[in-house]
């Protein structure tokens, strides 16, 4: 297996080998593996100090910003206080110099005292409490050796963990299902106790030893996990739980947060009482030294068991679960399962897990009861995708602002003020915003700093033209300097002044235009923007107000060269034609008419005879300058919707893993990754309701899509939608056609 | 009429930060820009998964 370490960036520290609950249920002490017996019962001194030893070594080489340290076991707090103290005390020494260190510990809850808390409150160690739900269900399996109930003494533990002094340590409570307990009751005895975060356990079985069943179901397990989903679900929510959250999050793009789900490369290390490297200890459900390594901190690295082939498998995303878990339309969410679920004797962990039909039925279930309120509003309302992509470009220019810090100088400094004052007063800031090319200057700038380019601070300076223009669009009686080089001063969204030198010159809004003095002292004043004038070159407008802007040096993103200034003349032209390509789009397809109207801002005319989306906010689109009404229509309905596309794809996940599959295009001869089959299905469906025809190789790649692993629930939304058109629109047809 | 009209920018202003304000850091404003700028994703924070803890 190739490919770059993936450093650890989390380590189960077993501090205790033992336990004083005897859990039926238990991985380390019930199933396959039975190295505990022979393991110190706690962590030696040396065990101890190698560990933040190598801790720090690795953190460091890899450059961590962060690694946690779960203390565990068996049952960490048998350590003691003096040992726990003395494991706090050398990791926070070796790792405080390196990286942020978060420590976390998970107990039984037993032993958890005021000189436990006093300790873990010096350090910062949080705590998470095992418990299966009321008195009759932790009782189930979490008994001491000689029967009794440890419910009593967990409940204690999680009050004393909720007074004041010490409820900022409180991590919340891990519940192991038994498809006997009731869910209903599991969760709202876990709620009840107010914890800050709870999750629920699939129990540890494999195809040799396959989870209990009793009523033979094969979806028990959803069954019993969608039962108190819809309990959390239906009551708002009230505390979060790791399980739904991670099945919510990769639903809709994001990753997953739980090992047992999803696809995201193992980075967990365990050191046992000794010292062994192991791998994650679940892996001892499946046979005895499933999670060998054969490595230790006394002669070997963290970066020696990252090596480790058993632990690279894990790591390998797509590529690492089981043929059928990589063919199925829930693998993002699902991600095969917990590893250790996966193992058959003679087939090793290559299988789909023992719980499959359960996370196959989990998942369905949980899209089922969300996807309508999850998916992303802009999919369906095209208002909300304006505002959104409007609000983008406000935080790229805050971020603008932040990653500066201060290199700007005087001359940011006070643009920005301005800017923030003139926000105030009026509107005319978010209509500069809005302008599509405004992203593009933010983009540029943006990326001049990261790459550190030298002189990266000084396109960052545009902002005093943006500033300007919005003085003037809002009527805001306040002077803005704007340098300028050359003979040109371009404002955004209005024109372009002429002006004799460079320098600073001053524009200050008045009535209904502006005044500028120019650096050499000499003042021009306009009257009315919309006007050319000597020095003053308008942004022109055409139908709805669209700008037709050939002047903002912006522009130049489509990949196509772009004209130059059109000639009254040559614009009049051009905007007749547009006005009659449009009137045939209203006829055709007014839905889609409307929705481009009212969402396309800025046309800018282009060379050739191809419609042209760029590196741009939403709202802007390069047309062809040639071409008649009807090549125009075409060109705005094609255009439109790969500006749609993109400008969704700003603002919202629509896929995630693109290019893990691909996929067969109907009119492609080689199969296509995800976004592009969406972008082309789009595109064409788009042209099949102007005109009317060949949609059913559009329904085919439709049809793909809906089966297609990569779509979040807002993919789909959109793919539902783009069905509902096709189907509007051929009943239109249908309609027109019998007059 | 275009969406981008002063009604639209009238109900906007009244819920959201001003411009000053925005929190670049804060969760939902990394998350926004992680979708434009692929750098930005590395600021979010690791969360632990080990399944047998919290």
């Amino acid at each position: 297996m190739t490919g770059p370490l993936v450093p650890f960036r989390e380590i189960v520290l077993k501090v205790h080998s033992r336990c004083d609950l005897a859990c039926d249920h238990c991985y380390i002490y019930e199933h396959a593996d039975q190295s505990w017996r022979t393991r110190p019962k706690a962590i030696s001194d040396q065990a101890i100090s190698r560990t933040a030893l190598r801790l720090a070594e690795h953190a460091k080489k890899h450059a961590l910003p962060s690694v946690t340290v779960i203390l565990h076991g068996g049952e960490p707090l048998l350590a003691g206080p003096a040992r726990l103290r003395r494991v706090c005390e050398e990791l926070t020494a070796a790792l405080a110099p390196v990286t942020a260190l978060d420590l976390r510990i998970h107990t039984n809850g037993l032993q958890l005292s005021p000189r436990y808390l006093d300790l873990f409150d010096e350090y910062g160690v949080r705590v998470g409490i095992s418990l299966d739900g009321d008195k009759a269900a932790n009782d189930r399996h979490r008994r001491f050796a000689d029967g009794r109930s440890s419910h009593p003494l967990v409940l204690k533990a999680v009050d004393l963990l909720h007074q004041e002094r010490y409820r900022h340590l409180d991590l919340g409570l891990l519940c192991t299902i038994d498809v006997a307990n009731d869910p209903v009751a599991v969760y709202d005895a876990l709620l009840e106790l107010a914890p800050p975060r709870i999750d629920f356990l699939l129990p540890h079985a494999t195809w040799e030893e396959p989870p209990p069943r009793p009523d033979g179901s094969p979806t028990a397990y959803a069954a019993w996990i969608l039962a108190a989903f819809d309990r959390w679900n239906d009551r708002g929510r009230p505390v979060p739980v790791r399980l739904f959250e991670s099945v919510l999050s990769t639903l809709n793009g994001g990753p997953s947060l739980t090992e047992s789900l999803g696809l995201a490369p193992t980075d967990l290390v365990v050191v046992e009482t000794d010292g062994t490297l192991e791998q994650v200890d679940s892996l001892k459900s499946a046979y005895q030294g499933a999670a060998a390594t054969g490595f230790d901190v006394y002669r070997h690295s963290f970066d020696d068991v990252a090596a480790h082939p058993g632990v690279r498998v894990r790591q390998l995303g797509l590529a690492g679960v089981a043929d059928t878990c990589r063919r199925c339309p829930v693998v993002r969410s699902c991600g095969g399962g917990l590893y250790t679920h996966r193992y058959r004797a003679g087939h090793g962990f290559d299988n789909p897990s023992v719980y499959c039909a359960d996370l196959e039925a989990l998942v369905r279930g949980v899209e089922d009861r969300t996807a309508a309120a999850t998916a992303a509003p802009a999919v369906t309302d095209p208002a909300v995708l304006v505002a959104e992509q409007h609000e983008l470009t406000r935080v790229l220019l805050a971020e603008l602002h932040s990653e500066l810090d201060g290199r700007g100088g005087e001359r940011w400094a006070e643009v920005w003020e301005l800017a923030g004052a003139v926000e105030g007063r009026s509107d005319g800031l978010d209509e500069v915003l809005a302008h599509p090319y405004a992203r593009t200057w933010l983009l540029d700038c943006l990326d001049a700093l990261r790459e550190g380019r030298p002189g990266a601070a000084a396109p960052a300076r545009m902002l005093a033209r943006y500033v300007a223009a919005a003085a003037v669009r809002g009527r805001v009686d306040v002077p803005v300097r704007v340098p300028h080089r050359g003979g040109a001063l371009h404002l955004p969204t209005l024109g372009t002044l002429t002006l004799d030198a460079s320098g600073t010159a001053e524009v200050r809004a008045t009535g209904d235009g502006f005044l500028v003095r120019a650096a050499g002292g000499a003042e021009l004043r306009v009257r009315r923007l919309r006007e050319e004038a000597a020095g003053w070159r308008p942004v022109r407008r055409g139908a709805h107000g669209t700008a037709l802007d050939d002047l903002d040096p912006g522009r130049d993103r489509f990949g196509v060269p772009v004209t130059g200034r059109l000639t009254p003349g040559e614009a009049g032209e051009w905007s007749g034609r547009l006005d009659g390509a449009w009137a045939l789009l209203r006829d055709a397809a007014p839905e889609l008419a409307g929705e481009a109207a009212a969402s396309l801002s800025t046309l800018t005319p282009l060379t050739g005879t191809e419609p042209a989306v760029g590196r741009h906010g939403y709202g802007a689109l390069g047309l062809p300058l040639a071409g008649d009404a009807r090549a125009l229509a075409r060109a705005l309905v094609r255009g439109f919707r790969r500006a749609k596309l993109r400008a969704l794809l700003d603002v919202t996940d629509l896929y995630a893993l693109d290019g893990a599959w691909t996929h067969p295009a109907p009119w492609r001869e080689n199969p296509v990754p995800v976004s592009a089959l969406l972008a082309e299905a789009y595109e064409r469906a788009g042209i099949a309701v102007y005109e009317e025809g060949r949609a059913d190789h559009v329904e085919k790649a439709l049809d793909l899509l809906d089966n297609a692993a990569e779509l979040t629930v807002s993919g789909k939304l959109l793919v539902a939608g783009v069905r509902k058109e096709l189907c509007r629109s051929r009943d239109r047809s249908v309609l027109l056609s019998r007059g | 009429m275009s969406f981008h009209t002063s009604v639209t920018f009238a109900v906007a202003k009244k819920n959201r930060v001003p411009l000053a304000e925005i929190d670049v850091r804060g969760a939902a404003v990394t998350k926004k820009l992680s979708r434009v700028l692929p750098s930005v994703s590395d600021r979010t924070e690791r969360v632990p998964t080990f399944n047998s803890a919290l």
